[in-house]
């Protein structure tokens, strides 16, 4: 049986919460047995489900207790945490997003509880603030850096081997093949096209307008000019091997621009287009492995012969608090979205802003140093302890963009660091850069707060470092980085010790 | 859209129901993707006997089965349990990541370690788990190893089927009350049907359930024709 059971009561739970808003509520322990708790953590996050991989971020942490409760204890802990701005709450096929206050008290020696409520949230900020601050999708810049170097070495092997030359005409056969029906017979038969889509963010409700200019060299008949509007969820589950993609179009509508007719030759003919989004329209989400993704295609239909085709990339952003009648709440059956009925204006008219009935109690929430210079505001070593660095990494750890640019302000400055040594990589990679000819690299945590370190250990080091065994070791380093698939600061130790 | 109502103080409130399983106290489908955490929790699978078969030096046992049939969750579960382990994963057609020591060293997707690596961690004696689509007694053998080759998938029956997936009910529970529960009959037909694959189960069963969202009355598994 559990030793305490949690359970989250927000003051509001019915009410759509504005992206950047404030969530409050009350955390409920009850006890049935005494139980010593490191710390009662209680978390505002965003997190997917579905068919993808779990994609998530922490907006933020505050321990609101730490010690020890008695049998027959029942406590409360009022909270008022921050929501994200982004992702909004979206409920698809494939994909997922819902907003969360989760709290767990950690138990040494024991399952630690849990509790979690979701609740709704709507953007309340506009198209810059529309990305995520991401959880996961660390592999992506470093498999984008592999498969380029892997496609140069790739084509400087294969162009300089007779069998690449062998195969240079085959492949430019088959390319030129491709070019040839895609792009030159449908442009050889209508003549010049051009097209242009004039804003590729679109606010939902609004419309799509641009412009499709045709110069037929001779009278050519078509069954027709018709614009698609599509949205899909795309959603990746697994990797590598294993690695899956579920798609699921949700919205398909295709609306006919000029129906079936005789282009006459040797004019311009324009054919300006304005097409409404649906009200309702969910927004563009990149997720990392789950995306929700609109587009719009041009096609002109050629009878007995390759049509004429071009996609735009949409982009459906909020449109922010100064506008925010035309953002709707995104609580929707997305595949019925074309049956929606657009809500009423005065359904919409203001964000919600938070309720507090009660001052929050004093939580133990700790608060965050002072300002840490920027790659922008450079401050010599000697002002900045890694005490402080670890500080700002530690609550930032798994945000990669936020994480990295913090390192690159202190990457290149020299610290006295403690920490506690955790284990020696067997194997550190070919591509690591920082390891020192006949030295290794160590696992290991910072004393307070524990970040994971990454350590470059000299030889002249590695007696020390058999010694400390895991015990604390103490010395001197340079930031060299961050190790983005381990969440890691990686440091090169100095050879003299301090 | 889901239908909404507004309320005095112009504040948006969403219809009570607007969770989709509210109805049948579900907070999310429960077979969709998991985090790590959550799929060790629900994992159905002793691996004790693993553990004992790698206590010492140069022992390793080998996991192999093929792909949804429980290697990389055994993994998991042995990681999340033995604290000075350490779990690898190798990516396909990317660089071989960092491999920390670890006692022992569980490695996925093992067939994939460079002959170069492979040598060097072989070389180490660390007790290992490999889970591999390709038998690596040969090199395990030349480097002093003994080991002990374990078939997943072998055991996948509908009572375990059974087991696992009323375990992923209740993870995804909203509230107090009841949830639904897969029968051993309904087991049974999935086994039948697709055979040891517990993934292909697994996209099935989201599927059914996804199309029950916003339903109400009884959670069906399978289709009543069948």
């Amino acid at each position: 049986m559990a030793k305490c059971d949690l359970s989250i009561q927000l003051d509001d739970p019915d009410r759509v919460y504005a992206g950047g808003g404030k969530v409050a509520g009350t955390v409920r322990v009850v006890v049935d047995s005494d139980v010593k708790c490191d710390g009662l953590e209680i978390r505002s996050v965003w997190r997917t489900h579905g068919r993808g991989n779990v994609d998530h971020g922490i907006i933020e942490t505050v321990t609101a207790f730490s010690g020890k409760w008695s049998s027959g204890d029942s406590a409360e802990y009022r909270f008022e945490l921050p929501i994200g701005q982004w992702p909004p709450s979206y409920h698809g096929h494939y994909l997922n997003v819902d907003h969360y206050i989760e709290a767990q008290a950690k138990i040494p020696w024991a399952f630690d509880a849990k509790a979690s409520e979701s609740f709704l949230m709507r953007p309340s900020c506009g198209p810059d603030g529309a990305t995520a601050s991401r959880g996961s999708g660390r592999n992506s810049a470093a498999g984008k850096v592999f498969l380029t170097v892997f496609l140069v070495i790739f084509a400087a092997v294969f162009f300089l081997t007779p069998v690449g030359w062998i195969a240079i005409p085959f492949f430019g056969l088959i390319g030129g093949t491709i070019w040839f029906f895609r792009s030159f017979l449908p442009k050889w038969a209508l003549g010049e096209v051009t097209c242009r889509v004039d804003a590729e963010d679109v606010f939902p409700g609004d419309s799509v307008t641009g412009e499709l200019i045709l110069r037929p060299r001779k009278n050519i008949k078509i069954n027709g000019i018709t614009m698609q509007f599509k949205a899909r969820e795309v959603c990746v589950s697994g990797s590598g091997s294993n690695r899956t993609t579920h798609t699921k179009v949700f919205y398909d509508d295709t609306q006919t621009l000029e129906p079936a007719k005789t282009l006459p030759a040797g004019g311009e003919l324009k054919y300006p287009f304005t097409v409404a989004m649906p009200a309702d329209a969910p927004y563009s989400m990149d997720l990392s492995d789950n995306d929700l993704i609109w587009s719009a295609s041009l096609r002109v239909d050629i009878p007995r012969w390759p049509d004429w085709t071009r996609e735009f990339k949409l982009r459906v952003v909020p449109k922010g608090t100064s506008d925010s009648a035309a953002d709707p709440v995104q609580v929707a059956e997305a595949p019925i979205i074309r049956d929606a009925v657009a809500p009423t204006r005065s359904q919409q008219t203001e964000v919600a802003s938070p309720i507090v009935r009660n001052e929050p109690s004093q939580l133990a929430h700790t608060d965050p140093p002072e300002p840490i210079p920027t790659s922008q505001n450079p401050a010599p070593a000697a002002e900045v302890t890694f005490g402080e660095t670890a500080a700002f990494l530690w609550p930032i750890r798994h945000e990669r963009d936020q994480v990295e640019g913090l390192v690159a302000a202190v990457t290149g400055l020299t610290f006295s660091i403690s920490a506690f040594v955790e284990r020696r990589l067997l194997y550190s990679g070919d591509d690591d850069p920082h390891v020192y000819p006949d030295g290794y690299a160590v696992w290991a945590r910072f004393t307070d707060p524990p970040l994971p370190l990454v350590l470059y250990v000299p030889h002249d080091l590695a007696d020390e470092f058999e010694q400390a065994g895991r015990d604390m070791w103490t010395g001197r380093g340079t930031v060299v980085g961050w190790d983005s698939q381990h969440d890691r600061l990686q440091i090169k130790l100095l050879a003299e010790p301090s | 859209m889901a239908s909404r109502t507004s309320n005095p103080g112009s504040e948006i409130r969403p219809t009570a129901s607007w969770r989709p399983w509210q109805w049948c106290n579900l907070g999310r489908n429960p077979f969709g993707e998991l985090t790590r955490e959550d799929r060790v929790s629900v994992a159905e699978c002793d691996v004790q006997a693993i553990a004992s078969r790698v206590s010492a030096d140069r022992q390793a046992v080998q996991l192999i089965g093929d792909c949804g049939r429980g290697k990389t969750t055994r993994m998991l579960r042995l990681s999340d349990m033995i604290m000075d382990s350490v779990y690898v994963y190798l990516p396909e057609d990317q660089p071989c990541p960092v491999i920390p020591w670890g006692r022992p060293l569980l490695i996925d997707e093992a067939q994939r370690l460079p002959r170069r690596v492979r040598g060097e961690i072989f070389a180490s004696g660390l007790p290992l788990v490999l889970a591999t689509h390709r038998d690596l007694k040969r090199p395990l053998r030349a480097a002093g190893y003994t080991f002990h080759n374990e078939h997943i998938g072998d055991a996948n029956d509908a009572e375990l089927l059974c087991r696992i997936a009323n375990r992923r009910l209740e993870l995804c529970r909203l509230g107090p009350g009841q949830v639904p529960v897969l029968s051993i009959e309904d087991a049974r037909w999935l086994v039948k049907k697709f055979g040891s694959d517990f993934r292909a189960v697994e996209g099935f069963l989201y599927e059914q359930i996804q199309s029950q969202k916003n339903s109400h009355g009884q959670m069906r598994f399978i289709d009543p024709v069948r």
